[in-house]
């Protein structure tokens, strides 16, 4: 490379050569099979929830086909009802398990989490493995049940329909379950690297927010999954031998199986946004070159989202019946929650102001997940105030409201974050002029999708209807057309990032002008991560940061170093990254 | 509501199909409506007062600040504290302020006053059965206006939840406990002329009554839209909110306000007996009315239970392994104990209409039976007198 128009003191990687980085320092099939690299487990994930989430958006288009008559499209005959019943479950059990639960934890953050650290690997490399192959495990129950007899319960099973229906429960159940140890895999060994592996002068007011929202998110998901495993376990067991838990015809009590489901699948909310607010802190500091605006207040925010996200279950079932006292607390604790994630908004549109703004695919990603997660929050107001969600509880108000937070918001956050930090994971750059342009069509047809569906919430109609009455028809007509814009939009963007493979340019190691650790590191990483010892500091001072222009990217200038102090050891230890 | 979205929505005339509505509401139909709208447009108006500004401040800044790639930012501010203690606490207030308002109206519908009028409601897949006293039993739900009415609500199998939009309530019926609701109707239904109502039946004879259907019927100041039940009255619609299975979109009845406790009354009686109606008539009224007809059909289909086209006199295999003539006995029992003789292949799933039915409800049903049954040993128009040659075989 060229050092002539490097500013005095410059330091970058450079690229890698051929054989020095992780995706091609082996090869063969078995190499990534058995592989204990981080990254590559991060980008088998990867491949694995893009595809959950391909079929999972397939039945989205065919539930939102079938509705564009009011007596229904698709689904016709005798079977009909059945077939969309199933095909509305499939939908929402695939995108909540297979897809937005483990796509930023699992995916991206496997692979980033220990580059963003500085460290060579997680703790424990084999139970990453095997939490990969849990998935695959798990997922394969999941499309066995689709093949065997079906499933029609809804994702939530709830009881007693899901003890009495003759569908697979049982095999999607126990999908669920083992998909779960996965998800607690992955959760301890974060909390683990996280805690131990940090590289000297990586203190926890250092580390990137990213790593903040996923440690968070690793204490819920390792608290929290253990109790849907039990749920499972006894709805099996009430299934098979009728212990009489849950089903009233065995003196049992329907409301215990709402308790026990929501005491966990609650808490995964916020699994699933959770680690979306890291992405999105990273993406707008990062393009507006700008410090993250109240560091410490996102950092304790996520912290404070992950445990008061333990303790309002409740608000998902003001209908069902609790005592007033009861549902009136739960309420309560519902509102708590929101501030939070409000601190976070406001804080990300301070960071804006006064940066230096490159309207870059991934900041427009960032931007739309500002615009759609603004509206999801706020619309949660609604489902949190009783008077109202009496009216709106079950409609699709709340099917807009959950899109809003789980689409627009993870979705968003997740491409924004594939596409942030695709140059790093494939050494490619892909065309900036298609990626907005596919954004735009996200946005777009993401809108057009779910905010009909909110005026068709507070009209009064339920979700879940095969069919419909038919004063709601034109409405129902609008969201189906955005959904097919949306799906040509998510389309477009794979495209984009497949034609980055075969003809993008080769990627400098730090692209957007970013600073925390992944940025030191050439692009795509070498298999330990970094050559040398990456230099610690804030992740978002901006200061030490010079463009480049002829190359077309960002080096970091020698920052202004303090003397080093005497009791530093000579030789950095191998878990910082040195070499032994 | 903003005068800009209500002229948008009068440029979609389709999307207002529901004449009774607004864009976003049904029509105020319960004393809880007005206020549950109220506490909905205040926290819209305090979350379009957060949403603009942020967006158009989000906008400005996207404008604004967008700089060639490499220039450096016009601040590193990291934080300001106070600036940031501010807007933690004060939407705070406001989010507090919601929760209050929410709960003292909550409060409110979780409170039935004393001496409520009260009916019993019970789901079943898919289907509604209310209580009306004295043995008169009803899908649609009959309610005097002003009137504070109670629901007290079981289900027979699995979860499923009273949804009445224009009453803006919703509560589940679990099964193994009773749930209660209760509301205020302030419209009353309106009732078309008996022979507006005639012209209509005679325009859909020979197919079933279809509730949705918007009529145009012929009044004094022209022609208006409708849409009405069998009997001729306008109604509100009441939805089944909560997933329960195959028919779960059609498990949906509708609610008929009356002016006065004089009017509901003259109607419970004229449902209470079969009254003039022949045995097959008010058996095939009974068939659609109490549910039926969502797990049985009479054109040879097979739904969740046995068609009951042809199904008089011919012979089931029970799940036991034994044979079963269907006769009176047996559909009586059927209805009675569901699940004692269940025909193989389905799933002992019906409820007990026990101490529902009347005797002469069930003897009806069963020559409704017979009427539709080719095995039927006469038919019913040709014999009246069969029956006691059945029974002695």
């Amino acid at each position: 490379m060229s050092n002539a128009t490097l500013p005095a003191g410059a330091r970058d990687p450079g690229y890698p050569t051929e054989r020095e980085n992780y995706l091609t320092n082996s090869s063969g099939i078995l190499s990534w099979m058995f592989t204990l690299d981080h990254k590559r487990i991060g980008m088998m994930y990867l491949i694995g929830v893009v595809s959950a989430f391909a079929i999972g958006g397939l039945l989205a288009l065919a539930i939102r086909l079938h509705l564009l008559k009011p007596d229904g499209l698709l689904f016709t005959g005798a079977e009909g009802n059945n077939i969309y019943n199933q095909v509305f479950t499939l939908h929402g059990a695939i995108m909540v398990f297979l897809f937005i639960i483990p796509s930023i934890p699992a995916a991206l953050g496997n692979f980033l989490v220990p580059v963003m650290l500085g460290a060579k690997d997680v703790g424990f490399p084999r139970l990453n493995l095997s939490s990969f192959y849990l998935w695959v495990f798990g997922a394969l129950f999941f499309v066995s049940a689709l093949f065997s007899s079906g499933l029609d319960t809804g994702w939530t099973f709830y009881t007693p329909y899901s003890t009495t229906t003759d569908t697979s429960v049982i095999l999607a159940t126990l999908g669920a379950f083992i998909l779960g140890f996965s998800s607690i895999f992955t959760g301890l060994n974060f909390i683990v690297t996280i805690n131990t592996m940090r590289p000297p002068g990586m203190t926890w007011f250092k580390m990137p927010l990213f790593l903040w929202a996923t440690y968070a998110t690793s204490i819920i998901q390792v608290l929290a999954t253990p109790v849907l495993g039990i749920t499972l376990l006894l709805l099996i067991a009430e299934r098979t031998m009728h212990i009489g838990i849950f089903d009233p015809e065995f003196n049992g009590d329907p409301v215990t199986y709402q308790h026990f489901f929501w005491f966990y699948s609650h808490p995964a909310v916020y699994i699933m946004i959770l680690p979306a607010f890291g992405i999105i802190s990273e993406l707008i500091s990062v393009h507006s070159h700008k410090h993250i605006f109240g560091y410490r207040f996102i950092a304790y925010s996520s912290i404070a989202i992950a445990l008061l996200g333990f303790l309002v279950w409740g608000h998902h079932m003001f209908t069902a019946g609790m005592s007033s006292l009861t549902t009136i607390v739960f309420s309560a604790l519902t509102f708590t929650v929101s501030v939070p994630s409000a601190i976070k908004v406001f804080n990300w549109l301070a960071t804006m102001y006064r940066g230096s703004i490159s309207l870059t695919t991934p900041m427009c990603y960032a931007i739309s997940f500002i615009f759609l997660f603004t509206i999801g929050g706020l619309t949660g107001l609604f489902l949190g105030t009783l008077a109202t969600d009496l009216h709106l509880h079950d409609t699709y108000f709340v099917v807009a409201h959950f899109h809003y937070v789980m689409v627009g918001g993870t979705l968003i956050a997740f491409l924004g974050g594939v596409f942030h930090w695709w140059p790093k994971m494939v050494g490619k750059l892909y065309n900036e002029t298609h990626g907005r342009i596919a954004s735009l069509l996200v946005f777009l047809g993401f809108n057009g999708t779910f905010l009909p569906q909110f005026v068709l919430g507070s009209r009064g109609m339920p979700r879940r209807y095969a069919t419909y009455d038919p004063e709601f028809a034109f409405l129902h007509q609008l969201s189906t057309f955005g959904a097919l814009l949306l799906g040509i939009g998510l389309l477009y963007a794979f495209i984009v990032l497949m034609v980055s493979l075969a003809k993008g340019r080769r990627a400098p190691a730090n692209p957007w002008g970013g600073v925390t650790l992944e940025w030191q590191c050439t692009s795509p990483p070498p298999y330990y991560n970094f050559e040398r010892p990456p230099v610690v500091g804030d992740p978002y001072d901006f200061h030490n940061l010079e463009w480049d222009a002829e190359n077309e990217r960002y080096v970091m200038t020698e920052p202004e170093r303090k003397l080093v102090p005497e009791s530093t050891p000579d030789e950095v230890p191998a878990h910082a990254g040195g070499q032994e | 509501m903003f005068p800009a979205i209500e002229s948008l929505a009068m440029t979609f005339p389709t999307l207002l199909a529901d004449k009774n509505a607004d864009f976003w509401f049904p029509i105020q139909g319960s004393s809880f409506a007005e206020e549950v709208d109220w506490v909905y447009d205040l926290i819209l108006y305090i979350s379009l007062a957060f949403f603009v500004p942020m967006m158009v401040f989000m906008v400005w800044c996207l404008f604004k600040y967008i700089k060639a790639r490499g220039t450096k930012a016009e601040s590193q501010l990291s934080h300001h504290t106070t600036l940031e203690l501010t807007w933690s606490i004060g939407p705070s207030v406001l989010l507090v302020w919601m929760f209050v308002q929410g709960s003292i109206s909550f409060l409110d519908m979780r409170s039935p006053p004393e001496g409520s009028y009260d009916i019993g409601l019970q789901a079943f897949k898919w289907g509604w059965t209310m209580d009306y006293g004295n043995g008169t039993f009803h899908p649609e739900l009959h309610i005097v206006k002003d009137e504070p009415t109670k629901l007290s609500m079981r289900s027979t199998d699995v979860i499923h939840s009273v949804f009445i939009p224009a009453f803006r309530v919703k509560k589940d019926v679990v099964p193994g406990r009773y749930n209660y609701m209760w509301f205020k109707p302030t419209i009353a239904s309106e009732q078309i002329s008996a022979e507006q109502l005639a012209k209509l039946k005679k325009q859909n004879e020979g197919t079933t009554w279809d509730y949705d259907k918007v009529h145009t019927i012929e009044t004094e100041d022209g022609e208006k839209e409708v849409q009405v039940t069998p009997e001729g009255y306008t109604f509100f619609d009441l939805y089944c909110a909560e997933y329960c299975g195959t028919n779960h979109s059609e498990m949906q009845t509708v609610v008929v306000v009356h002016e006065t406790q004089a009017d509901l009354d003259a109607w419970i009686k004229a449902n209470s007996s079969r009254g003039e109606v022949s045995m097959e008539e008010w058996g095939e009224l009974l068939y659609g009315r109490r549910g039926c007809s969502g797990c049985h059909s009479v054109d040879g289909s097979k739904l969740v239970g046995p068609t009951f086209k042809d199904v008089y006199g011919s012979q089931h295999g029970l799940t036991t392994g034994e044979n079963q003539i269907v006769d009176e006995n047996y559909v009586r029992e059927s209805i009675l104990a569901p699940k004692a003789k269940v025909v193989a292949g389905y799933q002992p799933v019906m409820p007990s209409y026990k101490g529902q039915l009347s005797d002469d409800d069930i003897a009806s049903i069963i020559a409704y039976l017979k009427s539709i049954s080719a095995n039927a040993p006469s038919q019913p128009a040709a014999a009246q007198a069969e029956p006691e040659a059945e029974s002695a075989e």
